[in-house]
């Protein structure tokens, strides 16, 4: 099986069926067309979106529901036909499509998740997208919960 | 911030080369045209947003973050073991 470099987790085996392709790659990172999902059990929930392209490249994600069990994602008729999904449907997240929100941690600010523009991904043809919907009520600095830590006495 | 009220139809100026236009207006929302020299960038905001995030959550994604993340997130599994144990996902 092939194996790709990672930038957390060393070489990883990654096989054609584990890679998702965004046409229009990403705001930012437009010519950044493949990706692969890594998980470990020693750190979910985290989910780790690795560029095949650039093994420095990783974004730290989390499930969407995981952040916001209610949360809704409203695809448009464009959307849904990037995702290569039936026109007029809805989606099942975990189902039909894996939805996940980007970390953010910048040095001395609390960790944020961007629910404003998820990453959506047919789970099926593994076709991707990052939607951006900016009217939907949901932040991009949405700050994650976190337990305090307990500092060693 | 400069506001004014337009009708569909009508237009603004801004400076010399831009021409702003309300083409359609409804409740929730309003369609623009807009005319201005190839060398303005225009983008919807929530697009340049998504990109300045983009950046910085590439940026800020460094071991460091993931175990942070992994000690505080309420239900993650303690850090004990970084080793990756499982194969692809």
């Amino acid at each position: 099986m092939p194996r790709i470099p990672t930038k957390f987790f060393g070489d990883r085996e990654c096989d054609a069926d584990s890679i998702y392709t965004f046409p229009a790659g990403l705001p930012g990172f437009e010519d950044q067309h493949s990706f692969c999902f890594l998980t470990t059990p020693a750190s979910e929930p985290l989910l780790f979106m690795q560029s095949i392209a650039t093994p420095n490249l990783c974004f730290v994600m989390l499930p969407i529901l995981v952040v916001d069990p209610d949360y809704r994602v409203a695809l448009s008729e464009e959307e849904l036909a990037t995702l290569e999904l039936p026109s007029g449907g809805t989606p099942a997240i975990g189902r039909d499509i894996l939805c996940a929100a980007l970390v953010c941690s910048e040095a001395g600010t609390r960790p944020t998740v961007n629910l404003m523009a998820p990453i959506v991904v047919n789970l099926k043809t593994k076709a991707g997208i990052q939607v951006i919907h900016g009217e939907s009520g949901y932040s991009h600095r949405h700050p994650l919960r976190l337990e305090e830590e307990l500092v060693a006495c | 911030m400069l506001i004014m009220w337009r009708r569909a139809g009508e237009s603004l100026l801004v400076g010399d080369g831009i021409e702003i236009e309300v083409l359609e207006a409804k409740a929730h929302r309003v369609k623009l045209g807009i005319v201005a020299p190839a060398s303005v960038a225009i983008v919807r905001k929530e697009a340049r947003i998504t990109r300045e995030e983009n950046l910085a959550a590439a940026l800020s994604a460094d071991r460091g973050m993931i175990e942070t993340l992994l000690r505080r997130l309420p239900g993650a599994v303690p850090a004990a073991d970084t080793t990756v144990t499982s194969s692809k996902n």
